[in-house]
């Protein structure tokens, strides 16, 4: 009879615990899963009877690497309360600052979240890579590990420069924008834009973005890898390599829906070119059978979520977060709650991006060899060669066109109610929002990690995370590292953490005064 | 000499919030003494880097645990923050330790001259919080070295 080991926890936040996955393993394959999130956020109580704008200072602190991404959700909703279009230039400067906080996410949890676990010395000691991997991502010490740490810093610039403030700043208002920078600041924009872009070529890609973009199909990235050794050597080839050398093509299948939003509001007169007034495509897709996307469709379903339990799964205009946390031992196990699509489970983030888009190479993958948490993370590393180039685009249009509007007056805030869905670097954000005498009166927030990391329903069907998990391999269950691949390639988050520094073996002197 | 003060943590945890409320302390206080730049520094982790590129010194100001009593506050210097074990792995919640042991290598400017956190431990009342706005005034300007 096969082995069976109940109650594994998957070690995934490095530090501190808000995350918890338990699985169970029966002859060395995962059988069951459950991702439980383990701290109350809370916000949308917080935000009940606030003044109408508050979200677009609360928001941005829930999280400390999407500040910017809640900030355009929250002014998004209001934007349509207010029935406001913002100029374009309003567009080009907030669709920049969302690009940035992207790339630099995408570029960071490639190197120092996925790729660390290349460098798991104990889990990787016979990979013919494992050597090239430690001098590439050992934290603190590896080359490439570094360097993205540097690129990314110089590229965040421009989100100080465009926000006026860094960090937190609040620079997105109803109507607009309130900074308008000067032109040599957009220079200087472009200039750190240009020199990221030459660095991610360089390294990240090992060719420029035209020759990656020519790449339609699995045979079409065989042959690129073959092409050159900047090829290979790249952290996208090396990617390829030591993931398929891995299994990771095989790991990690999930629901095989996809959920995108749609991202980035088209400026009305850009040479950018977009779908349905945005620059990424909105869509559900099947496979990838892509079907247009339906707000009304979304439900919060919290049977198996710590909150007060409601009759049927409600959209989030209408759902509430009252935390209930007594009875029902054991089937309740998380405070994330679980967001369905008409009525799936689905995926969301990069993979699901390329699919709604109809991408052709990321659309052969999945056909040829279903979703897996290579295509999942390549979709990821490659993203940006789809942001760069339109961010230049931006820069240029911004720097022609400084002297038209920022900002389209908004007096007041109108009673009502909004959405801001957009495309957080994890996936489909949205900000639900109800404004009446200029004060908030629902708030309701379902963030791409709520998509990706759900419990299960009331069906008993399992969240994205939960079932690609199963049938993972766990070749030593004392350091599961297959399953940190599969949970990370959804690039959790669940809630910026508790962060504070706690007690080591050392420690400074205890202090009452200024005397030492 | 430039003194930056770098409030971090997290508003909406309590047990996390005592750097902002001694940020909120401080911008009551407001004007600060000449050459003192006050920083929210929140969850931002490594995006707060370029604040250690500028020379001068760097208080930051933060929830700490396990170090004294609640409701004290500690001072530590750069080397004993860099000591205290830590793993070094980048995400959601790198904390200080990871940001002072990567800076040295990726710096494009000139690092600070000295760094020095204001801890507070657990929940702090608000003659503690007052207290914490004054030293890392004090800390700012004057640094410990120069102390003793």
């Amino acid at each position: 009879m096969a082995k069976i080991t109940k109650g594994i926890n998957i070690p995934l936040n490095r530090a501190e615990g808000d995350l918890e996955i338990n699985v169970e393993i029966e002859g060395g394959i995962i059988t069951e899963a459950w991702s439980a999130g383990t701290l109350f956020r809370g916000f949308e109580g917080m935000m009940r009877g606030r003044g109408a704008l508050d979200g677009l200072v609360m928001t941005p602190r829930v999280c400390g690497i999407c500040s910017i991404t809640h900030l355009t959700a929250a002014v998004e909703a209001l934007d349509a309360i207010a029935t406001v279009t913002p100029p374009d230039n309003a567009r080009r400067l907030r669709n920049l600052a969302l690009m940035v906080e992207t790339v630099q996410s995408d570029v960071r949890q490639a190197i120092l979240m996925f790729m660390a676990d290349f460098a798991n010395r104990e889990a990787y000691a016979d990979h013919p890579l494992a050597a090239d991997a430690s001098r590439r991502y050992q934290p603190l010490a590896g080359r490439a590990a570094l360097e993205v740490i540097r690129e990314s810093k110089r590229l965040v610039q421009v989100m100080a420069i465009i926000g006026g403030q860094w960090p937190h700043t609040s620079f997105m208002v109803p109507g607009g924008v309130t900074s308008v920078p000067e032109i040599s600041k957009l220079l200087q924009c472009r200039i750190i834009v240009e020199r990221f872009c030459s660095w991610y070529e360089r390294s990240i890609l090992g060719c420029s973005i035209d020759r990656w973009l020519a790449i339609q199909s699995v045979s079409d990235l065989d042959a690129w890898l073959d092409e050159s050794p900047s090829h290979q050597e790249s952290e996208v080839g090396f990617f390829i390599r030591f993931s398929r050398q891995a299994g990771m093509h095989t790991l990690g299948k999930g629901p095989n829906r996809y959920l995108s939003y749609g991202n980035l509001p088209l400026p009305l007169d850009t040479e950018v070119q977009g779908t349905d007034g945005r620059m990424t495509a909105a869509g559900f897709a099947a496979s990838t059978t892509v079907i247009p996307f339906e707000g009304s469709k979304i439900t919060e379903d919290v049977s198996h979520a710590w909150y007060e339990q409601g009759a049927i799964p409600l959209h989030p205009f209408s759902g509430r977060t009252k935390p209930y946390a007594s009875g029902q031992s054991g089937r309740l196990y998380s405070w994330v709650k679980a967001p369905r699509y008409g009525d799936e489970v689905v995926e969301t983030g990069p993979l699901a991006e390329m699919i709604v888009a109809g991408n052709p190479l990321f659309c052969d993958m999945i056909e040829k060899d279903g979703p897996s948490v290579m295509a999942r993370q390549l979709a990821r590393m490659v993203r940006p060669t789809g942001l760069l180039p339109s961010m230049a685009v931006w820069l240029n249009e911004l720097v022609e066109r400084r002297g038209d509007s920022f900002y389209h007056s908004v007096r007041s805030m109108p009673d009502g109610q909004g959405a801001g869905m957009i495309q957080a670097a994890r996936g489909a954000l949205g900000h639900w929002v109800k404004i009446q005498d200029e004060k908030i009166t629902h708030y309701q927030i379902i963030t791409p990690t709520a998509w990706n990391g759900s419990p299960r329903d009331e069906q008993g069907r399992r969240g994205a995370w939960e079932d690609a998990l199963i049938g993972t391999p766990i070749k030593d269950s004392k350091n599961p590292v297959e399953a940190g691949h599969v949970v990370r390639s959804f690039d959790p988050c669940l809630v910026c953490a508790v962060h504070c520094l706690k007690k080591g073996e050392t420690r400074g002197a205890v202090n009452d005064g200024l005397t030492r | 000499m430039k003194g930056s003060i770098i409030c971090i943590g997290n508003r909406f945890l309590e047990e996390d919030a005592a750097g902002l409320q001694v940020l909120d302390r401080l911008q009551a206080m407001r004007p600060l003494p000449a050459g003192i730049e006050l920083v929210e520094g929140g969850l931002a982790g490594l995006n707060l880097l370029p604040f250690l590129e500028q020379g001068g010194r760097v208080v930051f100001v933060d929830a700490v645990e396990g170090f004294t009593q609640t409701g004290e506050i500690i001072l530590l210097t750069q080397e004993e923050i860099s000591q205290i074990p830590s793993q070094y792995f980048f995400g959601h919640d790198a904390g200080l330790p990871y940001l002072l042991a990567v800076l040295p290598k990726v710096c494009d400017g000139q690092l600070p001259e000295e760094i020095v956190l204001v801890g507070l431990e657990g929940r702090c009342n608000k003659e503690t919080i007052e207290k914490a706005a004054k030293m890392s005034v004090t800390m700012a300007m004057h640094g410990l070295r120069d102390l003793g």
